[in-house]
C-alpha cells in the first residue's frame, strides 16, 4: 500500500467514523482517560506507586472514612479532613534564655456535629543529636465561648518530645486524655474524694487525678471509654448553662461549633536547629475527600486515578497481542492448509478446552502467586487468541479463493508475501474492531485475578482495590465507597472500548465476517 | 473423500477424546509441579514439628535414622517418593478414567473427591443452570421481539443494555447486590451471605435470589442482542419474503419459518451455555459464599488438594469438549446443509 493510498483511506474512514455518535463519545472519553492517566503524577504525586503499599504516606488519613459530600445528604455533619500547614499558621520565634521557643497559632472552624477523629502533628525536623535535645511540643486550645463554662482554655499536651520523622497523635496520647479530664474536673463536671491541691505542680496533680480515677470504678470506665476528641470539641453544658453529667459528655456528646484557637509551643535548646517548613497539623476527618478512604487510609480517588494506567496498559497490550497472534495464526492455518491446518486447528481446540480462569489462577500460583504486570499480560495473551484465530481462519479461507490471490501466486509470489501483502491487509478492519472489543475482556480478567489476590500488591489496579474491599468486608460493613467506584471504573473503561469497537465494526463494514 | 455423517461424528468424538486426554496431561504436569513445591515445604515443616514433639515427650532428640524414617513415611503419604513424571502420569490416568480417589485434606467436609464434586455440581446446577434457563427464556423472548421491528425503542434499549453489561464484572455486581439488598435495605439477613452453609429450602431459595438476579442481569442483554442479530439475519432471507408474499400471517412467519431456520446457531449457543453453566463461576461463588464448583476449586487450591483440583479441571474441560461434540451432532440434525457439507469436507 502506498502512502497516498493510506492517507486517503484514513481520510475516508474518518469521514465515516465522524458520524458515529457512540463512536465519537467513546473516542472523546478515551482521550479524557489518556489525559488523566498521563496527568496522574502531576495531579497527585509522582511517588504514589512507591508509597501505595508502605502506608507511611497515609498515616494522617482516617481509615474507612466515607466521602465528605455524604454530609449534604445527612443531618449529622461529620468533620472532613483538614490540614494546617506552616502557611496557615502565625509563627513567632523567641529566644528565651537557653531555649528556642516557637509559637504557632491557628484557628480551626469547627462546624460539625461529629468532630475530627484525631489530631496528628507531623513534620517537625531538628538536628538534635541526642533524644533529650529533641524539640518539645506543648499545645493549648482556646475553645469557643460556652454558657456556664468557667475555663475555656485547655492545656492539651505538655512538653511532649518530638523525634525526627515522628508524629504526635493527640487522640491516642494518654496525657491528652488526662489533661482533658483535669480540665473537666476544674470546670466542676465531676468531683474527687480528695480535691486536688492547686499549689502542687501540675504533674503531681495529674498523677493524683489518675490515681483517684482508677480507684473509682464508674469514673474510670468513663475515662477508659472516652474519646478525647469528642470531649475537646464537645459541649459540656446544656442550653441553660448547667453542666452536663459526665456520662452525657462521654457518651452523648454534641459538637460545640465555633472557632478553636490552637497554640503550639515548640521548645528546643538554643544550639539545636528546628525546621518547621514541613509541619502539618492534621484534623483527621470522619469523612475524607471526594471518594473516601480504604482500610489503610489510602484515598480511593487516588487509587482510581492511577488504576487507569494499569487498566489501559493491560487492556491494550493484551488486546493487540491476542488479535495479532490470532489473525496470523488463523491466516497461516487457512493459507497453508493440509495437515498443517489440521494440526493448528487441533491445537487451537486444545487451548480452548483448557478452562481459562482455573488455568490463569494455576499459572499465577506457578509464578509465585504475586505476578507482575508483564507476567499477567503474558498469561492473558496465552489464553486469549483462540477465538480470533478461528474467525480469521474462516475469513482467510474465503479470501484465499479469490482470483487475485491466484494471480499473485501465478506471478510467483511466496507464501509470506501473499499472507502479509494480500490476505492480512484484508483482515485489518476486522482486527481493529476486534482489538477494541477485546479490551474489556482483558481488563475483566485482570480484575478477576487481582480480586483473588494473585497479582502484585504494588500494582495500583481496580481489581486490587476490590480485593482490598473484600478483605475489609466492605460489602457487609456498608463501605459503599470502597466497592462502587473501582467496579464502575472497570465497567466504564470497558464500555468506552465497546462503543469504539462497535462503531469501527459498523464503519469498516466487515462483509467477510461469518464464514 | 466423502464419509457418512455418522463417521464424521465418530471422527470428531475420537478427536475430542484425544484433545481431552492431552489437556488432562498438561494440567496434571502443572499441578504435580505445584504440588511438589508445596508438599516438600509441608513435609519439612511436619518433620520439624515432629522432632520438637518428640523432644518434649522423650526429653532427647530422635536419632537421625528415626527422623529419616518419619520423613520417608510423610513422603509416601504425599506421594513424593515417586518420580515427577511417574506422579504426573498417575494423576493423568486416574483423573481421565474417573478414578478420582481421596484428597489428602478434606474439602467441603469429605476426603472423597467424587462426593465433593457431586455436592458442588448439584449446587452449581441449582444456581447457575437455573439462572441460565431464565436468561435463555428472557433472551429468546426479547431477541425475537426486537428483531421484528429493528430500530424500535425495545431494539435500541437491548443494544445499549448489551453493550453496558458486556464489560460489567459479574462478581462486582454481586457485591453491589449484597450492599443494596442486604446491608442498606435489609431485605435479606446478612448471615445468608457471610457464611457458606444454610439449612432449609426456604433459606436456600432466599440465598439463591441475589446470585440469580445478578447472573440474569449481567447476561440477558447480551443474549437478547445475539438472538436479535441471528433473527434479523434470517428475516432478510428470501424464503421469509416468499412466505410474507404468500400471505402467511406474521406470527407464523416469525415463529414457524424464521425461528426454525435460525434454530441451529441458537441451539448451539444454548448447549454451550447450559453445559458451561455447570462449571459455575469462581469469583461470583466466592462473593456469595455459594459452595459450588468454582468455590470448590478455590478451596481445593488453598488446601493443595491436587486430586480435587485435577478432577474439577477435568470436569470443566469435559463439559466443554462434550458441548462441542453435542453441538456438532445437533447442528447436523438441524441443518442438513451442514450434515452434507461436513461429511463432504471431512
Amino acid at each position: 500500500m502506498r502512502w497516498v493510498d493510506f492517507k486517503d483511506s484514513v481520510k475516508r474512514f474518518w469521514s465515516e467514523y465522524k458520524h458515529q455518535v457512540s463512536g465519537m463519545v467513546g473516542l472523546a472519553l478515551l482521550i479524557i482517560l489518556f489525559v488523566l492517566a498521563l496527568a496522574a503524577p502531576v495531579l497527585t504525586s509522582p511517588n504514589i506507586p512507591k508509597e501505595w503499599q508502605t502506608g507511611q504516606a497515609w498515616i494522617t488519613n482516617p481509615k474507612n472514612a466515607p466521602p465528605s459530600w455524604e454530609n449534604y445528604f445527612s443531618s449529622v455533619k461529620k468533620a472532613p479532613q483538614k490540614v494546617f500547614k506552616l502557611g496557615d499558621m502565625q509563627v513567632k520565634h523567641q529566644i528565651n534564655g537557653s531555649q528556642n521557643v516557637y509559637t504557632l497559632t491557628f484557628s480551626y472552624d469547627m462546624r460539625y456535629n461529629v468532630p475530627p477523629k484525631n489530631i496528628v502533628i507531623t513534620g517537625i525536623a531538628s538536628n538534635a543529636s541526642t533524644p533529650k535535645d529533641n524539640p518539645k511540643v506543648s499545645i493549648m486550645v482556646q475553645r469557643p465561648k460556652e454558657k456556664g463554662v468557667k475555663y475555656e482554655n485547655i492545656l492539651l499536651l505538655q512538653d511532649s518530645p518530638f523525634p525526627n520523622g515522628g508524629a504526635i497523635q493527640l487522640g491516642y496520647t494518654p496525657q491528652v486524655k488526662s489533661l482533658l479530664f483535669y480540665w473537666l474536673y476544674e470546670n466542676g463536671v465531676f468531683h474527687l474524694l480528695m480535691p486536688l491541691q492547686p499549689q502542687l505542680p501540675l504533674s503531681i496533680r495529674l498523677l493524683q487525678l489518675n490515681q483517684q480515677l482508677q480507684m473509682n470504678n464508674t469514673l474510670y470506665s468513663y475515662f477508659q471509654s472516652a474519646d478525647p476528641m469528642r470531649i475537646l470539641f464537645g459541649q459540656i453544658t446544656d442550653s441553660k448553662g448547667h453542666l452536663l453529667p459526665l456520662r452525657e459528655i462521654v457518651y452523648n456528646t454534641t459538637g460545640l461549633m465555633g472557632n478553636y484557637k490552637f497554640t503550639l509551643l515548640i521548645r528546643s535548646p538554643k544550639d539545636v536547629k528546628v525546621n518547621l517548613d514541613n509541619i502539618e497539623v492534621t484534623m483527621v476527618g470522619r469523612t475524607f475527600g471526594s471518594l473516601g478512604t480504604d482500610q489503610y487510609g489510602r484515598p480511593i480517588s487516588i487509587g482510581l486515578l492511577w488504576g487507569i494506567r494499569i487498566a489501559i496498559a493491560i487492556g491494550l497490550s493484551v488486546a493487540i497481542s491476542t488479535v495479532l497472534i490470532g489473525v496470523l495464526y488463523g491466516v497461516t492455518s487457512a493459507y497453508v492448509g493440509g495437515w498443517v491446518d489440521e494440526l493448528l486447528q487441533r491445537f487451537n481446540e486444545f487451548m480452548m478446552t483448557l478452562p481459562v480462569l482455573p488455568m490463569l489462577i494455576l499459572l499465577s500460583l506457578y509464578f509465585g502467586g504475586k505476578i507482575s504486570l508483564t507476567q499477567l499480560v503474558g498469561i492473558l495473551v496465552l489464553f486469549g487468541w483462540m477465538g480470533t484465530a478461528k474467525v480469521a481462519r474462516s475469513m482467510a479461507l474465503q479470501i484465499k479463493e479469490q482470483t487475485y490471490i491466484e494471480a499473485a501466486r501465478a506471478l510467483g509470489a511466496g507464501t509470506g508475501r501473499i499472507v502479509f501483502k494480500h490476505i492480512v491487509p484484508q483482515l485489518l478492519p476486522y482486527a481493529f474492531a476486534n482489538i477494541a472489543l477485546s479490551v474489556p475482556g482483558a481488563i475483566l480478567s485482570e480484575a478477576g485475578l487481582s480480586f483473588l489476590g494473585l497479582t502484585n500488591p504494588n500494582m495500583i489496579s481496580w481489581g486490587r482495590m476490590l480485593n482490598d474491599a473484600q478483605m475489609n468486608g466492605a460489602t457487609i460493613n456498608g463501605y459503599w465507597w470502597q466497592v462502587i467506584p473501582p467496579g464502575l471504573a472497570i465497567a466504564t473503561v470497558g464500555l468506552i472500548f465497546v462503543l469504539i469497537g462497535v462503531s469501527l465494526d459498523t464503519v469498516l463494514n466487515p462483509r467477510l465476517k461469518r464464514a | 473423500m466423502a464419509m457418512g455423517f455418522g463417521k464424521y461424528i465418530a471422527y470428531r468424538t475420537v478427536n475430542a477424546v484425544i484433545i481431552l486426554f492431552l489437556a488432562v496431561l498438561l494440567m496434571s504436569a502443572l499441578f504435580t509441579k505445584l504440588a511438589t513445591i508445596q508438599y516438600t515445604a509441608q513435609v519439612d515443616s511436619d518433620v520439624q514439628m515432629w522432632v520438637q514433639g518428640y523432644f518434649k515427650a522423650h526429653h532427647r532428640a530422635p536419632t537421625q535414622e528415626q527422623i529419616l524414617n518419619y520423613k520417608a513415611q510423610l513422603m509416601h503419604k504425599y506421594g513424593l517418593d515417586k518420580s515427577y513424571w511417574g506422579r504426573t502420569w498417575m494423576y493423568t490416568v486416574d483423573t481421565f478414567i474417573f478414578r478420582w480417589g481421596n484428597s489428602i485434606e478434606p474439602v467441603f467436609g469429605t476426603h472423597n473427591v467424587v462426593k465433593q464434586i457431586e455436592g458442588a455440581l448439584a449446587r452449581t446446577i441449582l444456581l447457575f443452570t437455573t439462572a441460565q434457563v431464565i436468561i435463555i427464556l428472557i433472551g429468546l423472548a426479547l431477541g425475537v421481539k426486537s428483531a421484528q421491528i429493528p430500530g424500535s425503542l425495545l431494539d435500541r434499549t437491548i443494544s445499549i443494555l448489551a453493550m453496558l453489561t458486556t464489560s460489567l464484572p459479574m462478581w462486582w455486581l454481586g457485591m453491589l447486590m449484597i450492599l443494596l439488598f442486604v446491608v442498606y435495605l435489609g431485605w435479606l439477613p446478612i448471615t445468608l451471605y457471610s457464611q457458606v452453609a444454610v439449612s432449609g429450602w426456604v433459606n436456600i431459595l432466599k440465598k439463591m435470589s441475589l446470585p440469580v438476579l445478578t447472573i440474569v442481569t449481567v447476561s440477558f442483554g447480551g443474549w437478547s442482542w445475539i438472538i436479535r442479530n441471528i433473527m434479523i439475519g434470517t428475516m432478510q432471507e428470501d424464503f421469509i419474503m416468499v412466505a410474507r408474499a404468500k400471505g402467511v400471517p406474521e406470527r407464523k412467519v416469525i415463529y414457524g419459518h424464521a425461528l426454525k431456520a435460525a434454530a441451529p446457531p441458537i441451539v448451539t449457543m444454548i448447549i454451550f451455555a447450559m453445559l458451561g453453566s455447570m462449571s459455575g463461576a469462581i469469583i461470583t461463588e466466592i462473593v456469595f459464599n455459594w459452595p459450588g464448583m468454582g468455590r470448590l476449586y478455590w478451596e481445593a487450591l488453598q488446601l493443595n488438594a491436587v486430586r480435587t483440583m485435577m478432577a474439577l479441571n477435568y470436569m470443566f474441560a469435559f463439559l466443554f469438549v462434550f458441548s462441542m461434540v453435542l453441538a456438532d451432532i445437533l447442528y447436523g440434525y438441524l441443518d442438513p446443509r451442514v450434515r452434507v457439507g461436513a461429511a463432504a469436507r471431512a
